[in-house]
């Protein structure tokens, strides 16, 4: 043959399974998060708390620089607290990352009205917000459980074997509560970005719904002269839970305890929230209407 | 033991490089002879080259050149000359050192590495004097023969050559095309990348269209003229009385389109059956009511066939 | 099995019934979807698409249920949609890229079949750009690359030739004859310029206010042995008219000069110039036509609802008379 039409030629080989494709999604909205070079900034950044921390538990560990250093004070202790702070620092910082990445996986889709081709695809509603909701998660764990988790182990490493037999739970707290957080944010993250049009203004409309809540609930305690204000005190709410959940000294004041039941609650109120929202959004965005 | 192959053969081959298109499934036969590719800018040229000269490592498919795969690298490089179409060549050498250079790549004694180079700058015509100072003095023309030089010194049996006539004047090109066709003649693969398509026309025995990292066409020029069934092909036929050709012609029903010559005196017929026009057209020469003067096909070259399947803008039709 | 199946489909939207009772088969290999705006059009394909849940009845496509088999008609389907749809923060291959996987094929292939299709509808070195920085004509056949890229089974194009300069427009029916002619592939075309269907499609669905005003097979009217002749006349036509009509023909004036004939098969064109010789007109312009999609699309806004076919004798004696 020596002239080669090349013509439309049909599709003839395999294709994924049906379950595969949020994977696929999520596996663009990964690279497009991470594509962004503020994304690779706030990593480190977000990182170097973890260093510092990893100087610390070493210092800890080590007789000499404990007697050299701290003269056998009792700051340098690691131990529930220790994690605790450890998990707050760590959690903030991927507030601050979600804040971030949220709107560059949900905007560029919606910019440019890509919906009606994407779910013309087999894909659901669902499968759509479940991939974002993956890469924005894997993203968050970077920063989250993850390096904390390495720091335990170090610890454990580092520390005689009782330590390690002793504060097990830890690792289990540690999981949960950046599984929770992470959770919430996501759902949260996306739900924000398909709101706002703007992925500036969505950034900052994240911060807003975290913090204004909290200053809300606040008035709402002064004036009512009650302490179930702070179930819409984000901050606190969370701290609470990691608190629990690692077994560290209450810090709050007794009076202003929450139950746990109320704060699980409060957040599975947030979560079906956010993903009500997120279902009113794409459905009026998958069709243009008119 | 292997049978003797000399085929140089592609095999569903693709090239990405990450997201960007190299070439997308080639497959390819060529015998020995003269070869010219032709494309346009961008139309994945280069990367056919490179994938001829074990330069880049296929994404998929598998290449065979004479037998020997990229992997069996000594070998394999052994039997390549490759003159690339970049004008850059390590300081401070003369053309001789340079081809000696690459000549002891090859493993081969001082001894035979000298002979060769001094053949090598025969076989180009490039003067022995020259040849002792530095590259940096060339001329262009120059320094294309001693690419050249370089490419052949060491006897490959494939011989890639991207762009070779490239800043050589008249007379250097004519020596050049027929050391290729010799070079072909004498069993080496010649491939010859080129946009001056009436020249390599004169030596090359096929032809290799590619664009946009597709093969379009492969074959003899005249074979693949034949081919292009959509287009009927044409004919100048230079006569005293063009009109009554023309007449003639549409009568026995094989001319599709009649254009009389500006100056009167020729005809260009398009016709869709070659056989048996030019059967007719043999017998109205015969019956001699018209003189015909000149008879030939107006499109059957590489430029026609490129603008055929190519067109002006570098996309397929 | 019918291409597209509708039985009693009915859709309400926002409290509105946008499509009230569609009913009908399609087997064309293709489907030209007509009418004036507001009839429903982009509903339809929604509700093909999964889009929309419909209200009351069905509606099948390639046989598979819209209602629950929603994710396998998507894959089998590729979407042209009318407006701008993509992601300008992609490359035009990385996003026919993203597409392919998610209609199921495996990132190799999926980059191939990408290249290949942007090869096919004319995408050179553009594609490595930003959709973002694309002309009109540049999205509309990177959304078309994106529909073909993964093989499906049924194409659906809305608009196709929307805002493409003559060249370009050109060039996109000539894409779809193509496709058309490779057969491996069904098309269902949504247009408003009814030169375009009539030139890529073989049969037509004509909606009118959420109704099916006219299934039409073109195909068979084009084959179908008519003569059916226009004219274009110098010179008073109503005598000429007469004449013609005492000779069994049916014949219609109007305005301009022309006239419009329907003559038996014994007679010939030849006898329209003898009698125009001989009632002292000219015939100026002469040729045969069979029903064009125009009449065809027209006829059903006034007859909304009839099917178009054996009572076109009627329609056309009705206008006569008129």
């Amino acid at each position: 043959m020596s002239v080669f039409l090349h013509e439309y030629r049909p599709y003839t080989g395999s294709t994924t399974p049906l379950w595969n494709r949020p994977l696929v999604l999520a596996r663009y909205a990964f690279k497009e998060a991470w594509a962004s070079k503020i994304t690779t900034i706030l990593f480190v950044a977000a990182l170097l708390p973890c260093v510092v921390e990893m100087v610390m538990i070493y210092l800890a560990a080590n007789p000499v620089a404990r007697t050299l250093i701290l003269r056998g004070s009792p700051v340098l202790t690691i131990n529930e607290s220790f994690f605790l702070n450890v998990l707050e620092t760590q959690c903030w910082f991927a507030l601050v990352m979600a804040a971030w990445i949220a709107p560059r996986l949900v905007s560029f889709d919606l910019g440019d009205n890509a919906l009606p081709i994407l779910l013309s695809h087999p894909i659901s509603r669902f499968s759509y917000v479940l991939g974002k909701f993956l890469a924005l998660a894997l993203s968050l764990s970077y920063v989250t459980w993850l390096p904390v988790i390495v720091l335990f182990v170090y610890q454990c490493y580092a520390s005689p074997e009782s330590w390690a037999m002793a504060h097990l739970g830890l690792a289990f707290g540690i999981l949960v509560g950046s599984l929770l957080w992470i959770i919430v944010l996501a759902l949260v993250g996306l739900a924000v970005s398909a709101w706002v049009k703007w992925r500036v203004i969505a950034t900052g409309a994240m911060f807003a719904v975290v913090f204004v809540p909290a200053g809300v609930g606040g008035i709402a305690n002064a004036i009512l002269r009650t302490k179930w204000g702070l179930l819409l005190n984000v901050p606190v709410i969370m701290t609470e839970i990691w608190q629990r959940l690692l077994g560290a000294p209450a810090f709050m004041n007794p009076r202003l305890e929450l139950p746990s039941a109320a704060m699980g609650v409060m957040l599975l109120l947030a979560s079906l929230l956010c993903i009500a929202v997120l279902n009113a959004r794409i459905r009026a965005r998958e069709v243009v209407r008119g | 033991m292997n049978a003797v192959n000399d085929t140089i053969r592609f095999e569903n081959v693709s090239k990405f490089y990450g997201e960007v298109l190299g070439v997308n499934r080639i497959t390819l036969s060529l015998e020995p002879g003269v070869t010219t590719l032709v494309g346009p800018n961008g139309s994945g040229k280069t990367t056919l080259m490179n994938l001829m000269t074990g330069l880049v490592q296929p994404s998929r498919g598998k290449i065979s050149l004479l037998g020997l795969e990229p992997s069996n690298a000594t070998e394999f490089f052994c039997n390549v000359g490759y003159c690339a179409q970049f004008d850059s060549f390590p300081r401070g050498l003369t053309g001789f050192q340079f081809i000696l250079d690459s000549l002891m790549l090859f493993g081969m004694t001082d001894e035979d590495a000298h002979a060769l180079a001094a053949e090598a700058l025969e076989r180009v015509q490039l003067d022995a004097a020259a040849a002792h100072r530095k590259i940096a003095g060339y001329s262009k023309g120059m320094r294309q023969k001693i690419r050249l030089a370089q490419a052949v010194a060491h006897h490959p049996r494939v011989l890639v050559l991207d762009e070779p006539l490239n800043g050589l004047d008249p007379m250097a090109r004519a020596e050049s095309l027929a050391l290729f066709q010799e070079l072909g003649r004498q069993g080496l693969h010649v491939v010859i990348s080129s946009h001056i398509l009436d020249e390599v026309d004169r030596v090359a025995d096929r032809v290799v269209l590619i664009t946009g990292g597709y093969l379009i066409a492969q074959g003899n020029i005249h074979e693949v003229r034949q081919e292009v069934r959509d287009k009927p092909m044409q004919l100048l036929i230079r006569c005293d009385n063009p009109e009554l050709l023309a007449s003639k012609m549409f009568a026995v029903n094989h001319c599709v389109e009649a254009r009389l010559h500006a100056d009167g005196r020729g005809v260009f017929l398009r016709t869709g059956d070659v056989d048996q026009f030019y059967r007719l057209l043999n017998e109205i020469a015969v019956e001699g009511k018209v003189k015909i003067e000149a008879v030939a096909p107006f499109d059957d070259n590489a430029n026609a066939i490129y603008q055929y399947l190519i067109g002006s803008d570098g996309s397929t039709q | 099995m019918g291409v597209i199946a509708l039985d009693r489909l009915e859709v309400r939207l926002g409290g509105r019934t946008v499509l009230n009772g569609l009913t009908g088969e399609l087997r064309g290999h293709a489907i030209g979807l007509l009418g004036p705006n507001g009839a429903g059009k982009s509903t339809l394909i929604n509700t093909l698409l999964g889009f929309h849940e419909p209200s009351g009845g069905n509606a099948k496509v390639l046989g598979l249920d819209a209602r629950t088999d929603r994710m396998r008609i998507r894959q089998s389907v590729g979407y042209m949609p009318e407006n701008d749809s993509f992601i300008g923060n992609m490359s035009g291959v990385r996003f026919v890229r993203y597409m392919a996987e998610l209609a199921g094929l495996p990132p190799a292939a999926a980059l191939e079949r990408a290249h290949e299709a942007l090869f096919y509808v004319g995408l050179g070195e553009v594609r490595y750009r930003k959709i973002s920085t694309y002309s009109l004509g540049m999205k509309q056949l990177i959304k078309l690359a994106q529909a073909l890229a993964h093989g499906p089974r049924l194409l659906i194009l809305d608009e196709p030739t929307n805002g493409l300069d003559p060249t370009a427009r050109q060039r996109m029916i000539q894409l779809i004859k193509e496709v058309r002619k490779e057969g491996s592939m069904h098309m269902l075309i949504s247009s408003h310029l009814l030169r375009d269907i009539d030139e890529t499609c073989d049969e037509v669905l004509i909606l009118n206010k959420g109704r099916v005003a006219a299934i039409s097979n073109i195909e068979e009217e084009r084959r179908s042995h008519r003569n059916f002749i226009e004219m274009e006349m110098s010179g008073s036509t109503e005598e000429f008219a007469q004449k013609m009509r005492a000779m069994g023909c049916e014949c219609a004036c109007f305005a301009g000069g022309r006239v419009k004939v329907v003559m038996p098969d014994a007679l010939s064109a030849r006898d329209l110039y003898v009698t125009a010789a001989g009632t002292g007109t000219e015939i100026r312009r002469i040729q045969q036509r069979r029903d064009s999609l125009e009449d065809i699309f027209l006829r059903a806004m006034e007859y909304e609802g009839d099917r178009v076919g054996d009572s076109r004798q009627q329609v056309f004696a009705a206008g006569v008379e008129s």
